[in-house]
């Protein structure tokens, strides 16, 4: 990915991070942050330079979006990624990873909004993960980064809307439908509990729910969320250790907690799930997590059919053969949409603000040639309209260079930072 | 006439195996309107050819066979709402046919016997037995396939075409459990027909050994399944396990006892 020069002032907009496509799962989940996470993150990387950020986390990408000058802001990214890798370094995270600039970095968020850059084509939970990063980082994010994904939001629901790149069913959520599919056949009558109260597990359950699976409980560690979501299928909430027993008569188990390492182990469930309860009964789980909830060494069972987010994912890519035929409608969204983005950040205020100044200015001439009028009152009236003029010909010839830059800037979409520092310098309201 | 009906049937049996198996090999899998027509086309002429044939002897038992097998296969598709079945039986049902042909579709040396009701009834009862203990072992031999392509988690053809493991396990049990009624009515029948007619036919020793140890065996399979509650991936291995020294049997006192136009 490559892009434009950096913009003066604050500097110019950048992704910087890895994907699915960049580097494995257990890097991925090194990578992940948690909610709680993100302003830290933020902090750090915008105390190196960043004017603005944003940080999208998701299983599938880690990505942080800046308002930022490439050195040092870039750096702290790396190093902060790095610092997660056995060996600590912030090459290490390079490796896995990629930068987009100014209108590539808007076009690649219009893309991961719109699931085109999804590993399942055309996926709509990127959506509500991109609505909530930009929530998570909203104190951080600043103006430009601010309607950056409001717009992108945008560009994903037209996407949908006027393309069929939303059609059939490709989440990892429905995936995992397929797959328990595949093992009980007809999921009318099957039970299931889910482990942890995100989005993702409620949206699993939800899908399973609504092919008759009964859902018996939520467990979660904070239990006011794990009682909402109970509420709303019909299930009991319960704590993460009361679960434990449960795994012994369950069909399907979904786990998607934020905890950082597994908690569904063979020391806590392996004995339930091979012990003689369950009679070899199959136990499908759908490990969501990431970080993964579930110990591995948990599908040596043979009863046990563990599948984690990739296993889904691949599944549902299946689904996306018929999508692929949607996306050159879908990209033309985008590239629409990254013009219409790029007109207003290039532009951004610039006419307003060239107004704005030539008014200041203006005032400000006219306050001071009346200053000097009232103590020039010999001058003849003749006189002083050639002081006027004088004062207006300065003025233009004062102002002549900054508009032409400003609007030069504008057109080559790079007039953002541009903008900002003439407010600063000639002491204006930061742009809206 | 029996030949040239068998003949056509081994051609749209065979072009029911290929399309079937087409998706294996990288090809376009077939409409599935195509896929039921041939099959059931096959089965049509089958059955006109087995009308005309004189129920005794390894040809028109194996020929029974493959028509009870591509019955079963259509019914089970049915049940499954695919047509997995069909990657086994189809194959297998053509294979059947083949042989037919080509161990003669003449009756045997006892071709009186097929004049009597008992003995029709015998095989073709026997013949049902045999066919729906095929129809378990394919049912098991497709639930092992895929149980091993979802634990690898590999995503393919097998988890694509092939039906969930639940309905293949059900498929086996309920192929078991018809199979067993019928293949013990098949037996009584024969023994009775051994009372009642006794001197009329030669039973050879090798039929009476492989009938009742076919019994057995398939006896043994339901017991496991309906009184020791086995389920799964073990009861799949039990059902190929008895399917194989059935065949295996069958295939020993065939060396032993030669003679291409006898059953046994």
């Amino acid at each position: 990915m490559t892009g434009q020069t950096d913009m003066a002032g604050g500097g110019g907009i950048k992704v910087v991070g890895v994907n699915h496509r960049t580097a494995p799962l257990d890097v991925r989940e090194r990578f992940a942050h948690g909610a709680h996470e993100v302003p830290r993150a933020l902090a750090r990387v915008m105390a190196a330079g960043a004017s603005g950020g944003v940080l999208l986390s998701t299983c599938n990408r880690t990505e942080f979006y800046l308002v930022a000058d490439d050195e040092p802001a870039l750096e702290a990214v790396w190093s902060l990624l790095g610092e997660r890798l056995p060996g600590a370094s912030a090459g290490g995270a390079r490796e896995y990873g990629y930068i987009a600039r100014d209108r590539d970095a808007v076009r690649h968020l219009y893309r991961v909004s719109s699931g085109l850059d999804s590993m399942i084509l055309g996926e709509s939970q990127i959506q509500g993960q991109v609505r909530e990063a930009w929530e998570a980082s909203r104190a951080q994010a600043g103006p430009v980064l601010h309607r950056l994904f409001q717009t992108a939001l945008h560009v994903g629901s037209r996407v949908r809307t006027e393309t069929g790149l939303g059609m059939g069913t490709a989440s990892a959520a429905s995936a995992g439908v397929a797959v328990a599919g595949k093992i009980f056949g007809d999921l009318a009558g099957r039970s299931a509990l889910i482990l942890g109260a995100g989005d993702m597990a409620e949206l699993a359950a939800t899908c399973l729910n609504d092919e008759g699976v009964q859902i018996t409980l939520v467990a979660n560690r904070t239990p006011e969320r794990a009682r909402a979501i109970a509420e709303r299928l019909g299930a009991r909430a319960v704590s993460l250790d009361e679960a434990w027993p449960h795994f012994a008569t369950t069909d399907i188990a979904i786990c998607s907690t934020a905890a950082p390492h597994a908690v569904v182990t063979w020391e806590r469930v392996g004995g339930v799930i091979g012990g003689g309860a369950r009679r070899g009964r199959p136990l499908c789980i759908l490990d969501l997590a990431v970080p993964r909830d579930v110990d591995p060494a948990l599908a040596q069972l043979e009863s046990v059919f563990l599948y984690d987010v990739d296993d889904l994912q691949t599944v549902a890519a299946h689904a996306t053969a018929r999508r692929r035929d949607e996306i050159p409608a879908a990209e033309r969204i985008v590239e629409e949409e990254t013009d219409l983005f790029w007109a207003w950040y290039g532009g951004l205020g610039v006419v307003p603000t060239i107004k704005e100044l030539r008014q200041r200015m203006d005032d400000l001439r006219a306050h001071e040639l009346e200053r000097a009028l009232r103590q020039l009152g010999h001058l003849s009236p003749e006189d002083r309209a050639r002081v006027e003029q004088f004062s207006e010909a300065l003025l233009n010839k004062f102002l002549h260079h900054p508009t032409v830059a400003l609007k030069t800037a504008a057109e080559a979409g790079r007039g953002y930072g541009l903008l900002e520092a003439m407010r600063r310098l000639f002491g204006m309201e930061p742009p809206a | 006439m029996i030949v040239t009906l068998h003949l056509i049937v081994l051609a749209l049996y065979g072009l029911a195996t290929a399309l079937v198996l087409a998706p294996f090999m990288g090809l376009r899998a077939a409409p599935r309107a195509l896929a039921i027509a041939l099959p059931c086309a096959g089965a049509a002429v089958h059955v006109v050819a087995i009308s005309q044939l004189t129920l005794v002897g390894l040809g028109p038992a194996l020929s029974m066979l493959a028509l009870c097998l591509v019955l079963l296969q259509l019914a089970s598709e049915r049940l499954l709402r695919g047509s997995a079945v069909s990657f086994f039986a189809a194959p297998l049902a053509t294979g059947l046919v083949g042989l037919a042909i080509l161990s003669g579709l003449a009756p045997g040396a006892e071709a009186a016997a097929a004049r009597n009701m008992w003995f029709v009834l015998h095989v073709a009862l026997s013949v049902l037995g045999l066919a729906l203990m095929a129809l378990a072992f394919i049912a098991a031999a497709l639930y092992l396939l895929q149980f091993r392509e979802l634990k690898a988690r590999r995503f393919g053809q097998v988890f694509q075409l092939f039906p969930p493991l639940e309905r293949l396990d059900q498929l086996n049990r309920f192929a078991l459990v018809a199979g067993f009624p019928a293949l013990t009515l098949g037996v009584l029948l024969a023994l009775g027909y051994g009372a009642e007619f006794s001197g009329g036919l030669h039973v050879a020793k090798a039929q009476v050994v492989w009938g009742i140890f076919t019994w057995v065996v398939l006896g043994w399979a339901v017991w496991v399944r309906v009184v020791r509650h086995w389920a799964g991936r073990r009861a799949a291995l039990a059902s190929i396990a008895g399917f194989g020294a059935v065949l295996l049997v069958y295939v020993a006192l065939k060396l032993t006892q030669p003679g291409a136009e006898r059953f046994l």
